[in-house]
């Protein structure tokens, strides 16, 4: 290396005083510092995150995206929220009644909230906030829970009133989704366009600090906070689209957390001890599953027997471990399993060809002709698997199409770019079977995925399941704001649901995040919540924050 | 020459129209539009919220009213806004009401690929005229052939490969240079010295990286064209005059060997705003290419539309500047002797 270069090293060395923990060897440094020691608990420090997108703007009503609710969420409220166990309490709202009839629910707020620029948060805001997500004009995605109340009202500053034509279990949920917005400053703006989505005001720990367009958004301490002060002072989401170099990034300790894939999580960060000394792993479950879905429309899918020898014919324990490294688990129902809607009673298909077998035959499927394929009515059983392009619905499909070839039926598997997967095949039906996952919200309904109402294009139920009994507990579930009589008919609904295999549960997959061990003040393990719900009791002690570091 | 000008940048315009016309079915050719997004696969979401952002963005009207809408607007130079990214304006800022600066998705973009692309440019070519010089004039010596093989080296690398390999090495294992991004977090706070010293740390693999892999072409280019200038009579004469090595080489020889970079050079305009996608997504850059792709993978009409049409006006300005240079630079063109 020449002199010159040389030279611009040391220079560029100096100019990094942030993200750089001193440039004399810094690693060797931070690997003597031992994180494992306690510290007291100190409010103060940065937290630096990273995310692979930009959000489009901060009224996440509006722009639907996960990046944005991300950001959003740590400077808006709901009315309510889920506790760690994932029960609902207040958030903004200090107790909340329901009517006898079940129809209306009265929300009393808090006293004395404020918005972070000192102006008053009262019942005015929340009308506002319903008005707005229901205006037509806004067209936000999330409208159809919220036009369901028939009347909104506010008798009073403290106390918000809604009431609905009929009962209707999922809206408790629905408010602790909606972010409450003020008034004052987005009255008569167009919320397309408004310039609050890119700076906002609002109640939460965090505020906007800054948002430097594709680099980063600084989100720093809200005075006004209703919930009392959080302990971090600062946090920076970086947007570092590749994944590849978000790692390096935590591996050169220049951002604090990163969600994983099960590669990282389970070979590369345990085969590096400089890294297993300063990061902590976690997973936890997540509200989603992967799985394959059949056509009902199409035959020979239209036959349960033959759904079933198909659910018998895929061993799941094998996808689980060779795509997702063993990181995920068998489920029997749509539902997070551990949760009250989860139904214990229930286990999954086992992983059984020569039952798979029987029941094929006894639908009608022979090898007659000896190529190994069986045919009914001289067709052969051949169909196609599309996916979108998603590397772990890729894998499993190839594991699923191995597994059927065993028993005699012939698999295509297709990948498509996800846009022409949703508008040329899932809107038109003209698919056999596909798989998919499903990010659910933590409310049991699943109205809008099995009701065989929910069937014309670009709705849920696109695998045109129709089954009565079904119908009429997903009708029920909805009306049912008890939680344990509504647990019991989510329990019948899974196993009416597992009984007629419409789709065939592959796997849910943990969540995985590594966060740096200055970072203290986590759950471990995971409450059913996840590790983030107390991330405002998160806490850096002063001696492990990067600029003490580096003044070492 | 003024009435050929005239004529040439007049001829633009219907060539615009026509460009504008085929990329714009060929864009709603693909299936699904903004509201077939990863995000509104949600069974919260409602069709009938998506039926009205469809009209909202008058996608449910057919396609011709909608491509006549879309160059009505461009009449007035309007390219609209953009459907995602909370209808920021596509090209340039915009003020409303309240005094607040909405800054465009190009206007943004714009500025950051234009400086990473024209510095690799001057990089490359400084690097490949004297290889290319070095190379001709040692043609089949041993300077020529690791010339060569250097190129076709870096040619033959993968650029995301290497600007992995060299994050890791110089980010990770040595902490010489930041990973990835623009500036620093604290750039804010720097003073004007060490605010340069940062961009200059942050740009410098983005930068060299591409231009080392893009440097064979222009390379072979300039050593071929030398060697044809080299061989020809009037060289000979120089030669024979008496005059010196270097005089010949660089006084006489290179300016003629160097007439046709300057048609490399026009052609690479629209690959200047152009940016690339790859090197983008992986220094964590917001340009350009970045913009562009996710534009298409949104459906983003108006932004796929904005750049396609930008671009495209810059590739016939660019030829048109190419050609007009040319005539500059060399005679026989400008008397009409030699076709361009």
């Amino acid at each position: 290396m020449s002199p010159l270069l040389l030279n611009l090293n040391t220079a560029i060395c100096l100019s990094l005083t942030l993200l750089v923990a001193g440039c004399n060897a810094p690693n060797e440094k931070q690997y003597q510092i031992d994180y494992t020691t306690q510290f007291p608990q100190v409010s103060g420090g940065t937290l630096i995150n990273a995310m692979t997108g930009e959000p489009s703007g901060l009224i996440s009503m509006i722009a639907g995206e996960s990046a944005s609710s991300a950001i959003s969420s740590n400077i808006f409220n709901s009315l309510l929220k889920y506790d760690k166990n994932l029960e609902l309490e207040g958030d903004l709202v200090a107790h909340w009644e329901i009517s006898t009839d079940q129809k209306t629910i009265t929300f009393k707020l808090k006293p004395n909230l404020k918005w972070a620029d000192n102006n008053p948060l009262t019942s005015a805001d929340v009308l506002f906030t319903w008005q707005a997500v229901t205006n037509e004009k806004n067209a936000s995605p999330y409208a159809s829970d919220f036009l369901l109340v028939k009347k909104a009202e506010t008798p009073d500053a403290q106390t918000f009133r809604v009431t609905y034509e009929q009962a209707y279990a999922p809206a408790l949920d629905s408010w602790a989704g909606l972010q409450i917005l003020p008034k004052h400053l987005l009255e008569g703006k167009d919320l397309h366009t408004t310039a609050f989505a890119r700076k906002p005001i609002g109640s939460h720990y965090y505020q906007l600090d800054s948002w430097k367009h594709g680099e980063h958004l600084k989100l720093s301490k809200n005075a006004n906070s209703v919930l009392g002060p959080a302990q971090i002072d600062n946090l920076v989401t970086r947007i570092i689209p590749d994944n590849s170099a978000q790692f390096l990034e935590l591996m050169a300790d220049n951002i604090d957390l990163m969600g994983l894939d099960p590669i990282k999580y389970s070979r590369i960060i345990p085969a590096r001890p400089e890294l297993q000394k300063k990061l902590a792993l976690y997973k936890e479950l997540g509200n989603s599953y992967t799985y394959m879905g059949f056509n009902l429309k199409h035959k020979p899918f239209d036959d349960v027997r033959v759904r079933r020898a198909i659910n018998y014919a895929i061993d799941k324990q094998e996808i689980i471990d060779g795509v997702y490294l063993g990181l995920g688990i068998n489920i029997a129902s749509p539902y997070k399993p551990g949760t009250r809607w989860s139904n214990p009673a229930l286990t999954p298909y086992p992983y059984d060809p020569a039952k798979a077998r029987s029941l094929l035959k006894e639908a009608g499927f022979t090898d007659s002709n000896g190529d190994g394929i069986l045919e009914r009515d001289g067709k052969p059983f051949s169909f196609e698997i599309i996916t979108n392009q998603n590397k772990e619905r890729e894998k499993s499909a190839v594991l699923i199409q191995r597994r059927l070839k065993e028993v005699g039926i012939d698999v295509q598997i297709r990948a498509i770019e996800w846009a022409s997967f949703i508008s040329r095949f899932i809107k038109t039906g003209d698919f056999d079977v596909v798989v998919l996952g499903w990010g659910l919200g933590l409310d049991p309904d699943q109205y809008n995925i099995w009701h065989s109402s929910q069937q014309a294009p670009g709705q849920f139920n696109f695998i045109g399941y129709n089954n009565p009994k079904v119908d009429k507990l997903l009708e029920q579930g909805r009306l049912e704001l008890n939680p344990d009589r509504r647990m019991e008919v989510y329990h019948q609904f899974s196993a009416t649901l597992l009984e007629d295999s419409p789709i065939i549960y592959l796997s849910a997959g943990y969540g995985l995040t590594a966060i740096h061990k200055r970072v203290k003040g986590i759950d471990d393990p995971a409450p059913p919540a996840g590790i983030g719900h107390n991330s405002q009791d998160w806490y850096i002690p002063k001696s492990l924050r990067r600029n003490e570091i580096s003044a070492h | 020459m003024f009435k050929y000008l005239i004529k040439r940048v007049l001829w633009m315009i219907p060539m615009l129209i026509g460009i504008s016309l085929i990329s714009f079915f060929i864009m709603h050719l693909a299936p699904g539009d903004i509201t077939n997004n990863e995000a509104s696969f949600n069974p919260k979401a409602s069709e009938e919220s998506r039926q009205k952002l469809r009209e909202m963005y008058n996608l449910d009207k057919p396609i011709i009213v909608q491509y006549g809408l879309w160059l009505k607007r461009m009449m007035t130079l309007d390219f609209g806004k953009s459907f995602a990214s909370h209808q920021k304006p596509v090209f340039w800022q915009t003020t409303d009401a309240d005094g607040n600066v909405t800054e465009g998705l190009i206007q943004q973009a714009l500025p950051i690929t234009l400086m990473i692309n024209l510095l690799g440019l001057t990089i490359t070519l400084s690097l490949a005229i004297p290889l290319g010089i070095i190379a001709a004039r040692k043609y089949q010596g041993w300077q020529d052939r690791s010339i060569t093989l250097f190129n076709f080296i870096g040619f033959s690398i993968p650029g995301f490969w290497l600007s992995l390999l060299l994050m890791y090495w110089l980010g990770v294992v040595n902490n010489w240079f930041p990973i990835s991004g623009m500036h620093s977090l604290n750039y804010d706070s720097l003073d004007t010295w060490d605010k340069i010293k940062d961009t200059f740390s942050h740009l410098f693999l983005p930068v060299v990286i591409p231009s080392i892999t893009g440097l064979a072409g222009i390379t072979l280019f300039v050593k071929n064209g030398m060697l044809d200038v080299l061989q020809q009579d009037y060289i000979t004469t120089a030669r024979a005059k008496g005059l010196g090595e270097h005089k010949v080489v660089y006084t006489h020889a290179l300016r003629n060997a160097l007439l046709p970079l300057i048609t490399i050079i026009g052609l690479s305009i629209p690959g200047l705003i152009g940016g690339s996608v790859i090197a983008e997504t992986i220094f964590a850059i917001p340009g350009m290419g970045k913009l562009f792709y996710d534009a298409v993978l949104m459906r983003d009409f108006p932004v796929v539309m904005g750049i396609l049409t930008i671009g495209s006006a810059l590739t016939l300005v660019g030829n048109l500047l190419a050609d007009v240079a040319y005539a500059w630079a060399d005679p026989r063109v400008r008397r009409g002797v030699a076709k361009a």
